[in-house]
């Protein structure tokens, strides 16, 4: 993380300054910096759980878990919360810790921090569905990795890991404001630098719709899996 | 002349291994394609935002990274190892190819070959024709500045790695160094500030993997060639000075490994 915020600590400021303004798209210098803190954070806290979902398919050690009384989709979201939510922690810790001397201020509000979290929280769920459902694709197809290194890389570009969706072309943001990526890292980054409650109040509802969406899917795709389980081990 | 006829047969060699599962091989250029092009979508937006930074623009940023990525593809295809040698070493499964009449660091470092490097390579040629404007006839000037860059990056691994010989456990060291090592390599040189610029053409050679091989692409300089000509063949000596010195310390891992 250090590497990466000194790089683009230095490429923002040499931005800002070839630009000659102090605002670019509506963020301050201090505003991105500190964008970027938040973006890292949810990004680095992302769930692991697809690697773990597609060698359980493979070994057969899935069909074990069928017999255990708890859902074994609830169960592997819980499992990625558990262990998303302290990484959550050290890594917004460290972050701070690594920005704040150096930048001296806080460029963001406690409503802020509280809609952060909020969202952040919510956004965080919603990647654990999104990577059950990515490891269950190895019920057809044998090697997730590329599935995931897709996501990922949709999660850093069009959900605005490196650059806030403010600066997109608008033929572009018109198509990122509906998918999902934007939801888990840019909405809760930028509501802490830029807190607005007509913002927040949408996004959160966008995120909870979002978040049944993939629970009815997810629960689809378990049932056909299940099926598909049977089949081939009897 | 042995030295070049070891690396062409391990180089078959592994390629023919790779496309016994053809599938999975294609696979993993595509995927490692995509991930490098989405890497692109930032500068891409940054661009559209502040065309110049720094006296770089759009294109030397693609050419720079078309190098990098060529480099790092090569390094990793034909020098596989190369990543892994600091683990190598604290596992004691250097003691094979100690016991073979071919030289024991070009040996360890062609034994491997990283399948997804293949879709670096591809990117990077790709990039680079694309950035140019279909500057075809610049392709071997490209493939010579790719093979430099990929050589300082295998030397300074071989350095790093050789750091096993006298730490033992270096291998998160060596991982760490390397990352930042490709990380600083793919920003134009010219956003640091002056101290750590000092950095990247010394202690880190982030400036000969990247930033001098794509200036020699985007405004020929013999004395940038002449530059290129004399660091990196010494930085492949050094780190071969570097490995045998380790070498003398080591001693057997008694591990008895099998290769197929």
């Amino acid at each position: 993380m250090a590497i990466f915020m000194a790089v683009f600590m230095a490429l923002w400021s040499t931005a800002f300054k070839t630009s000659g303004s102090d605002v670019i798209s509506g963020f301050s210098f201090r505003m991105m910096i500190w964008y970027l803190i938040m973006t890292e954070t949810v990004v680095l806290s992302t769930s692991r759980i697809f690697l773990d979902i597609s060698e359980s398919v493979k070994s057969g050690e899935l069909a074990y878990s069928l017999v255990r009384p708890i859902s074994y989709p609830i169960l592997q979201v819980m499992q990625s919360l558990g262990n998303s939510l302290p990484r959550f922690l050290t890594n917004l810790i460290t972050g701070v810790a690594v920005v704040w001397p150096i930048l001296g201020a806080v460029a963001g509000s406690f409503e802020g921090l509280c809609a952060f979290l909020v969202l952040a929280f919510l956004g965080l769920l919603l990647d654990a569905l999104i990577a059950l459902l990515i490891g269950l694709t190895a019920f057809w197809i044998e090697d997730v990795t590329p599935v995931s290194w897709i996501y990922q890389k949709l999660l850093f570009t069009v959900g605005g890991m490196f650059v806030p969706l403010d600066l997109f072309p608008a033929w572009l943001r018109s198509i990122v404001d509906y998918l999902p990526f934007r939801l888990i890292v840019y909405a809760p980054a930028k509501m802490f630098v830029a807190f607005s409650l007509g913002s927040f109040c949408a996004a959160l509802l966008q995120v909870c719709i979002y978040v049944v969406v993939f629970s009815v899917v997810l629960l689809a795709v378990w049932q056909a899996a299940k099926r598909r389980m049977v089949i081939q081990g009897g | 002349m042995q030295h070049l006829q070891l690396i062409l047969t391990y180089l078959r060699h592994n390629l023919m291994s790779a496309m016994a599962y053809r599938g999975a091989f294609f696979l993993q250029i595509v995927g490692m394609i995509l991930n490098n092009a989405m890497f692109l979508f930032f500068w891409w937006v940054l661009f559209s935002r502040i065309p110049v930074i720094r006296g770089w623009d759009l294109s030397q940023v693609l050419l720079l990274f078309a190098v990098v990525a060529t480099g790092f593809g090569i390094a990793n295809a034909v020098f596989g190892n190369a990543l892994r040698l600091a683990r190598i070493i604290a596992t004691g499964q250097l003691d094979y190819y100690l016991s073979l009449p071919a030289d024991p660091l070009l040996h360890v470092l062609v034994s491997r070959m990283s399948l997804s490097a293949w879709g670096d390579i591809v990117f990077g040629v790709s990039l680079f024709l694309l950035a140019s404007g279909l500057a075809v006839v610049k392709l071997p000037l490209f493939f010579f500045l790719g093979l430099a860059s990929a050589m300082v990056y295998v030397a300074f691994a071989v350095l790093v790695g050789s750091l096993a010989f006298w730490i033992g456990n270096a291998e998160h060291l060596a991982n760490q160094v390397l990352i930042s090592l490709i990380t600083l390599a793919i920003y134009p040189v010219d956003v640091f500030p002056s101290a750590v610029r000092l950095l990247l053409y010394t202690l880190i050679p982030a400036a000969f993997v990247g930033a001098i091989p794509a200036g020699i692409l985007t405004g020929f300089s013999w004395s940038q060639v002449l530059l290129l000509l004399i660091v990196v063949p010494l930085m492949v000596l050094g780190a071969r000075l570097v490995f045998n010195l380790g070498l003398r310390r080591y001693s057997s891992g008694n591990l008895i490994v099998t290769r197929g």
